[in-house]
């Protein structure tokens, strides 16, 4: 019950902050289904591309929003899933440059928004499209590990 | 039962034999392995004898099989007859092998339809803790909350029913139990705040019997008044009083481990997980019944008595262990025992038909309580390990939240030698408990807790331990945690395996080391031994290293270009012994 409370509280608190923004599209823009989006890392047949919708982050690179977002991945639990800043736990690592689904922010932003198949939750739902760009915005600004491909037991 | 004594009877099972509680030294083994834990006393005891502490050096591998799939394979084959039946973790395959022709081909193998998105509401990989065959079925859970009977026969789905909800949290690792004709499964999720349950199924519709609930008021948890006879902490819907407001509707004690049986005193025993969230301060009182032994009767699921091993449970101490029941001798009295390694480091010995505590002592190193009171049957804490987010950042407190063993792997008890056998972790941890939200589908837990080393050098062990005194008798020490179960047999050959894939042989009296094997992947499953259509006594074990290991040490894993870990800091060097891996281990002479 009082989680409940403190769960609406957060996402009011949440859209505020960002109503406090000009950037952010409006209520409803918010509520609309968002397009779905072509994969830039999926092999094309024939090689030509799809077309797909297009989706643009409103956020994007914005410090005080990726600030917004850690604070959002903790109280959605899913540092619960996927570790402490993502670093890896059921769910893969977040914070290592590479990704199942593409990288890309409306990439990361379906991921989120719809789920995926292997026990990724769908928070479009709880969220809504702004909830979700915080997130992306906060997993974009994760700074990748330089190239990390070999680990070695060796003495030097 | 004459049957029990033919290999070639296929569909026989004598319950006779499933009875094999610490008295029972003398009885014939048939040699099979039918059930989870051996019998229903969870003793993990095999009667043959044909390897011992005198040939069992000789021990080498035989057959092997890759199971396909890469996730811990905690668990053991089934050996029934001439065949052999091994479940892999999610997608839980199950697998019949023919004992009697050359290569062991199959005879078939049945692939359930189990649901991917369990996989993200799994807390700890993706792990199945193996089978039950009764009158020709092979009874198992799938992940993503289903019970299964397979026709032993034929690999034909007999029924699949619905017994958990993935949406709020439910998955399903643990070993089914058959008594009579019901099916006694339970549900994982004290990481994600389910309400916990035990439920008994119809063997022959899967048809839901009985369900009953590890807190909540008394009809829910099927404690009637003048049948529940807690010996200590009593009182009207305790299970709900014993929590602050409605917590405990959201308050985890899963079942995720091992269910044993008396059939004399007609009581089902299986411990509960931790409560949820991992921040007690939410959760104010004694949180009963989680981290807690339930004593019910199959028929009915009546609650007959419960014994809380960690009261307010801090520090996720799960008592999903297995409850050994043993017939003792102690301080001259014969005791119908129960004995139980919990997670939170203390070996206890209760009286199973009343749930009184007779013996609890320390088999792991421990500080976040200083003894139990044996007139109270209450740990006795230290205030400076209680933790909650009003007490920020506690340093320091053993064992960590894997355990001082884990209850994924379950010891074993010799009748002959009067001493169990177990794994365990030497590890401790800073605990800071931090506020959780409860979003259905999502993690309720609220905790950052690094590991470190606990003190003498070594991460885990393998030990002797004498329940009756509550003393270790030896101890073979260990570089990593140690994570398998273990067997003893009549030989008096122990058997365990390691988190950096060794498969060994030890003198069940002195621990001495008699052989070891390098199995290709770190063992979190559990030895079986058996006797093969050609007479000769076998001894299987699964290698395949994860559970909580591959997701703590996530550079075991080689399978997910995307997907790149660090080492885990306090065993930086386990991915350069061991990456995952499932395989079916087949040893003999
Ligand atoms: C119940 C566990 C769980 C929760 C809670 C969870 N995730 Fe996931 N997540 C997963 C799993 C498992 C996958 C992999 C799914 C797959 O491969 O199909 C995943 C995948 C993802 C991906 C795609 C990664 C890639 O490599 O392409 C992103 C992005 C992601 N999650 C972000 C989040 C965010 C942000 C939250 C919180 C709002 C969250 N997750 C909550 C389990 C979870």
């Amino acid at each position: 019950m009082s989680v409940r409370r403190t769960l609406v509280a957060f996402l009011a608190c949440m859209a505020l902050a960002s109503c406090a923004r000009e950037a952010n599209p409006p209520a409803a823009a918010t509520n609309a289904p968002p397009p779905a989006v072509t994969y830039e890392a999926h092999v094309a047949a024939g090689g030509i591309e799809p077309t797909g919708g297009v989706l643009r982050n409103p956020h994007a690179g914005d410090a005080a929003v990726a600030k917004s977002g850690a604070q959002l991945f903790t109280a959605m639990n899913c540092d619960g899933c996927h570790g402490a800043q993502g670093s890896g736990w059921v769910g893969p690592n977040l914070g290592d440059g590479r990704w199942r689904y593409g990288g890309a922010d409306a990439e990361v932003f379906s991921s989120i928004y719809y789920g995926r198949p292997k026990g990724m939750p769908a928070f479009g739902g709880v969220l809504g499209a702004d909830g979700v760009w915080t997130l992306v915005t906060y997993l974009r600004s994760l700074p990748a590990p330089g190239e990390v491909p070999t680990e070695s037991w060796e003495q030097p | 039962m004459r049957c029990a004594f033919s290999l070639a009877s296929f569909l026989c099972f004598g319950i006779a034999n499933a009875w094999a509680a610490g008295g029972a030294a003398t009885a014939v083994d048939d040699g099979q392995w039918t059930m989870p834990a051996k019998n229903y006393a969870a003793t993990r005891y095999s009667g043959l004898a044909q390897i011992n502490a005198q040939n069992a050096h000789a021990l080498h591998p035989l057959w092997t099989f890759s199971t396909g799939v890469l996730t811990g394979h905690e668990g053991q084959p089934l050996v029934v007859g001439e065949t052999m039946y091994v479940v892999t973790p999610w997608p839980n395959v199950l697998y019949a092998f023919d004992l009697r022709k050359e290569g062991y081909p199959l005879r078939w193998k049945y692939r359930p339809d189990v649901s991917a998105n369990a996989l993200g509401v799994a807390c700890c990989d993706a792990v199945n803790r193996g089978a039950f065959y009764v009158d020709g079925r092979i009874v198992y859970n799938l992940l993503d909350g289903h019970t299964v009977a397979v026709d032993a026969r034929s690999g034909r789905e007999l029924w699949k029913t619905a017994i958990a909800d993935l949406g709020s949290g439910e998955t399903v690792t643990m070993a089914p139990l058959v008594v009579a004709d019901h099916v006694i499964v339970g549900a994982s999720g004290g990481e994600f705040g389910i309400y916990g349950w035990l439920k008994a199924l119809d063997l022959n519709t899967g048809k839901t019997v009985w369900t009953g609930h590890n807190m909540g008021p008394d009809a829910d948890m099927l404690a009637r008044p003048g049948t529940f006879r807690p010996p200590y902490d009593g009182g009207v819907d305790v299970g709900a009083t014993s929590w602050a407001g409605d917590s405990w509707k959201t308050g985890g004690a899963p079942v995720w481990g091992w269910i044993s049986y008396d059939p004399e005193l007609d009581l089902l025993y299986y411990g509960t997980g931790n409560a949820a969230p991992y921040d007690p301060e939410v959760r104010a009182g004694d949180n009963k019944w989680s981290a807690s032994v339930l004593a019910r009767r199959p028929g009915t699921g009546e609650l007959v008595w419960a014994y809380q091993f960690t009261p307010h449970d801090n520090w996720d101490y799960d008592a999903t262990g297995a409850m050994v029941l043993a017939d003792l001798t102690i301080a001259g009295k014969a005791v119908k025992a129960l004995v139980h390694f919990d997670k939170n480091g203390f070996a206890y010995t209760l009286d199973r038909a009343t749930g009184r505590l007779l013996v609890a002592a320390p088999f792991a190193h421990l500080n976040w309580a200083l003894s139990v009171d044996l007139t109270t049957g209450r740990p006795v804490i230290d205030p400076a390990r209680q933790t909650g987010v009003s007490k920020g950042k506690v340093a320091g407190v053993c064992p960590s939240l894997e355990g001082a063993v884990s209850p994924a792997s379950p010891p074993a008890y010799s009748p002959r030698t009067r001493l169990f056998y177990t794994s365990t972790n030497n590890l401790c941890m800073d605990y800071t408990a931090a506020h959780a939200t409860h979003l259905r589908g999502t993690p309720y837990i609220g905790v950052d807790s690094p590991y470190h080393p606990g003190p003498g050098g070594n991460l885990g062990a393998f030990i002797a331990w004498d329940a009756a005194s509550g003393r270790k008798v030896w101890e073979d020490k260990e570089s990593y945690p140690s994570w398998s179960g273990a067997l003893v047999t009549a030989g008096d050959v122990a058997f365990y395996g390691t988190l950096d894939g060794w498969f060994k042989a030890v003198d069940a009296r002195s621990g001495q080391m008699l052989s070891k094997f390098k199995v290709g992947s770190g063992v979190v499953g559990n030895p079986i031994a058996y006797r093969g259509p050609d007479g000769k006594e076998y001894v299987a074990i699964y290698a395949g290293i994860g559970g909580d290991w591959a997701l703590l040490a996530g550079d075991t894993r080689s399978d997910d270009p995307t997907d790149v870990r660090a080492p885990a800091d306090y065993i930086k060097d386990i991915a350069r012994h061991t990456s995952q891996g499932g395989i079916v281990w087949i040893f003999g002479l």
